[in-house]
């Protein structure tokens, strides 16, 4: 048919005019569909880190969080004691404070694994059985989640040389003259030795060296004389006795920091209870590759997080040794953000011996009867644990941060705007480069009107060609929507996800040991849709269709004789 | 072939150029019967355009008549126009107005494909014009790829292709060189003659206007004189 061949033949003919409006509708639509496809991925990414606790079968978790404020504390949640918050996160973290001599001889290679809770403080194992009878707990779970630092080197020498002595003690005191009793005494004595005293007048010049209590009563004679006195004089005087008791000081002297070449390197450890397959800080569902430890008390088997594994280079059936004991790699687990996973998984009983915190755990892990009862859970625990931090899904979900969280918020913000943008952006080329096709093709369309073609047959043709474009705009914009967002998929940016627990600043320089951060990469996808695909499609065509008719419009409104006056 | 084909009273036509208004065609009286050849003489800017749209219905007269064929053609739908531009008129334009993307062949079908017939019909009756302006070698020849002359004589085939009663032709040698104008004349009023067609031709060159039966000097939008060969 003449109208679809020359409708071809302005397609084709005018190569270069189509390829740029079809190639601007093009990356419109495929803009629209990677930026759609984009947030699709983001969403998805952030669902599945932001749902840390339904993959561990658990909808509350309870912790026992350091009080900073006030007094109380002592090891229970209901518990009143002495000592603030910053003294329980010290008492709790006292073994990172490294007593090198403990380790060995000095020159001795060691390695050691420190455990330590951090701010999550621990508490009795049976505080989980009191959680289990709350109303509408289905079933509870503990475990224990511990910072670790693992330290490998020589020990150092620690010499440290304090000085102490050398003050002088000055007494200045009056001595009482002696009574009259004791006056008596020593005459009595001295008169034994021959030596009259008191009251003679004889010699009275010679006196010397004697007090002035005494004065004039010493004889002018020898030596003899002098020792008598000594012997007669009274007991107190004899010898002075006093108990002197000097300001208190406190010694300081600074040691310097031991050298030695201790490398530490600091993960996370959780406790696990096998006993509860369902429910825990890692469960059989989260095993990506081998198996979930097996539920033999006191198993030595770990799991690793794959993430943890990949990092150094172990596998499964890898020996991990811990202070002495062995355990053996059995699986690697994608475990959840938010606080309670951890890098090495190890039986609940073998970490609390490991840490030497047998019988406590620091978090107990909560599922509620039904998902709707889970405030109500959540309010009942609080009330009866008042000490205890409770939190929902949601509250973990919030506290977790990334550049994948900074992403999705931004598509949120930004997703939506970009996509309209693009695709406005695209309507707005097709239309003007189609407005200024048909504004060069005036006299073309005058001629054509000229030669009989009625309104309809020029408006029909203007449109037509526009509405090709806009097919092969939206077919060419969907392929490379698709080559954009599979490129995404191979190429695209891996999104981090973290949650951070503990860390405060205000722990006396613990915070960065007690610190614990998971973070959990998620490579960024562009899954597309259908229905993303067709809209971005129609929309092409659309954009074909308003810009032919904005075009026709144009061509239709001139008269024949006047668009036959245009000059090209 | 006494009929009279148009009848053209006090045709007027202005147009508005901002604030002045500027009298292209200020009342023409005209008539011309059914298979004349007449050319329509006159400088640049002198009206022959205007007029011949008018009388083309490209264009509706601002005052007075122009009835073709007792119909007037002012008072006609838009629709109704094309109609007659589609079967009654065939153009040939000074700058040839071939469209560009068509070869030889499908610009003359462009002529002839709003009428509605069906491909197979379109495609011979449109090379069987092509062959009477002589190019039929040439059919898939973009209009790039022709001579000025070759072109007009394609317009000539697209005008004609139709089986019009009226060729209205303007400047259709213009952008030709004399000897190339002088065989584009000779092939058009061979052609309108054999098919029946009245031929009306604008044109500055005297030289061709004197080739035509009846002249029309045009002056500044009015007939300024006729003349008729042989009747001096």
């Amino acid at each position: 048919m003449f109208f679809l061949g020359y409708l071809r033949n302005e397609l084709v003919r005018r190569k270069s005019r189509t390829i740029l409006t079809v190639l601007g509708l093009a990356v419109g639509v495929s803009l629209v569909i990677a930026v759609s496809a984009l947030s699709r991925g983001l969403d998805r990414a952030q669902a599945k880190a932001l749902d840390p606790l339904s993959s561990i079968g658990t909808d509350l978790t309870v912790t026992l969080a350091p009080q900073q404020d006030q007094g109380g504390g002592g090891s229970g949640f209901g518990g009143g004691g002495p000592g603030g918050g910053d003294r329980e996160v010290i008492q709790a973290n006292q073994s990172v404070i490294t007593d090198l001599s403990k380790l060995g001889k000095p020159g001795q290679h060691f390695v050691h694994d420190f455990f330590l809770p951090g701010t999550q403080l621990t508490f009795p194992q049976s505080s989980a059985q009191q959680i289990a009878k709350v109303p509408g707990v289905a079933s509870v779970s503990s475990g224990l989640v511990l910072a670790a630092v693992h330290q490998e080197g020589t020990v150092p020498k620690i010499v440290a040389k304090i000085k102490a002595g050398g003050q002088q003690l000055r007494i200045d005191r009056q001595i009482t003259p002696p009574t009259a009793a004791e006056f008596a005494k020593m005459q009595a004595c001295l008169a034994k030795a021959g030596i009259q005293f008191g009251g003679g007048q004889r010699g009275g010049g010679g006196a010397q060296g004697g007090q002035g209590g005494l004065g004039g009563g010493q004889d002018g004679g020898g030596a003899g004389d002098r020792s008598a006195f000594n012997k007669c004089m009274p007991a107190r005087l004899q010898r002075f006795r006093a108990t002197v008791t000097t300001p208190e000081q406190t010694l300081q002297q600074v040691v310097d920091p031991p050298q030695t070449n201790i490398k530490s390197a600091s993960y996370s450890i959780a406790g696990v209870d096998p006993a509860t397959a369902g429910i825990g800080v890692v469960t059989p569902a989260l095993v990506s590759s081998g198996r979930f430890l097996a539920n033999t008390v006191g198993a030595r088997e770990a799991l690793l997080a794959a993430s943890y594994a990949n990092r150094q280079g172990l596998k499964v059936g890898s020996k991990l040794d811990l202070n002495g004991t062995t355990f053996t790699v059995v699986g690697l687990v994608r475990p959840p953000l938010g606080g309670q996973s951890a890098d090495v998984y190890v039986p609940l009983s073998r970490l609390q011996t490991l840490a030497s915190l047998k019988g406590a755990v620091n978090v107990v892990l909560v599922r509620a009867d039904s998902g709707t009862s889970v405030g109500q859970v959540q309010e009942q625990i609080q009330k009866q644990f008042p000490r205890a931090q409770v939190a929902s899904a949601k509250q973990v979900a919030d506290s977790i941060s990334g550049s994948l969280i900074d992403a999705s918020n931004l598509s949120k913000r930004l997703g939506t705007a970009l996509a309209a943008l693009a695709a406005a952006a695209a309507f707005l080329l097709a239309v003007l480069l189609t407005l200024a096709s048909v504004g060069k093709r005036v006299r073309e369309l005058g001629t054509l009107k000229a030669l009989g073609w009625t309104q309809w047959l020029v408006v029909r043709q203007v449109v037509g060609e526009s509405l090709a474009q806009g097919l092969l705009g939206g077919l060419v914009g969907v392929v490379l929507g698709i080559l954009v967002t599979v490129a995404i998929g191979a190429f695209g940016p891996t999104l981090t996800a973290s949650s951070h627990t503990g860390g405060g600043d205000g722990f006396f320089g613990l915070g960065q040991v007690t610190a614990r951060t998971v973070t959990d990469q998620v490579a960024l996808t562009a899954p597309i849709a259908v229905g993303v695909l067709v809209a971005g499609f129609l929309l092409a065509v659309a954009g074909g269709l308003i810009a032919g008719a904005a075009g026709a419009l144009r061509a239709s409104r001139l008269r024949p004789a006047d668009a036959l006056r245009q000059v090209e | 072939m006494d009929s009279v084909l148009y009848d053209v009273k006090d045709a007027k036509r202005f147009f508005q150029r901002g604030p002045t208004t500027i009298e292209a065609v200020g009342g023409v009286d005209l008539q011309i019967t059914a298979g004349e050849l007449v050319a329509l003489e006159g400088p640049s800017g002198s009206g022959k355009t205007t007029l011949l749209q008018l009388l083309g219905a490209l264009d509706r007269p601002s005052a007075g008549s122009v009835i073709f064929e007792g119909r007037d053609l002012g008072a006609l739908a838009d629709s109704e126009l094309a109609d007659l531009r589609l079967n009654a008129f065939g153009f040939v334009f000074q700058q040839f107005n071939l469209i560009p993307t068509l070869t030889a062949l499908e610009n003359v079908e462009a002529g002839l494909a709003p009428a509605g017939v069906d491909a197979g019909e379109l495609r011979n009756r449109s090379l069987a014009l092509l062959e009477e302006v002589g190019l039929a070698g040439r059919a898939s020849h973009l209009p790039a790829h022709l001579s000025g002359g070759e072109q007009q004589r394609v317009a000539i085939a697209r005008a004609l292709v139709v089986g019009p009663r009226v060729i209205l032709a303007d400047e259709p040698t213009g952008n030709l060189d004399s000897q190339t104008g002088a065989d584009v004349i000779e092939l058009l009023a061979g052609l309108a003659s054999s098919h029946g067609a009245t031929v009306i031709v604008a044109t500055h060159d005297a030289e061709l206007a004197a080739r035509a039966p009846k002249r029309l000097a045009m002056r500044d939008g009015r007939l300024v004189g006729t003349a008729i060969a042989g009747a001096a």
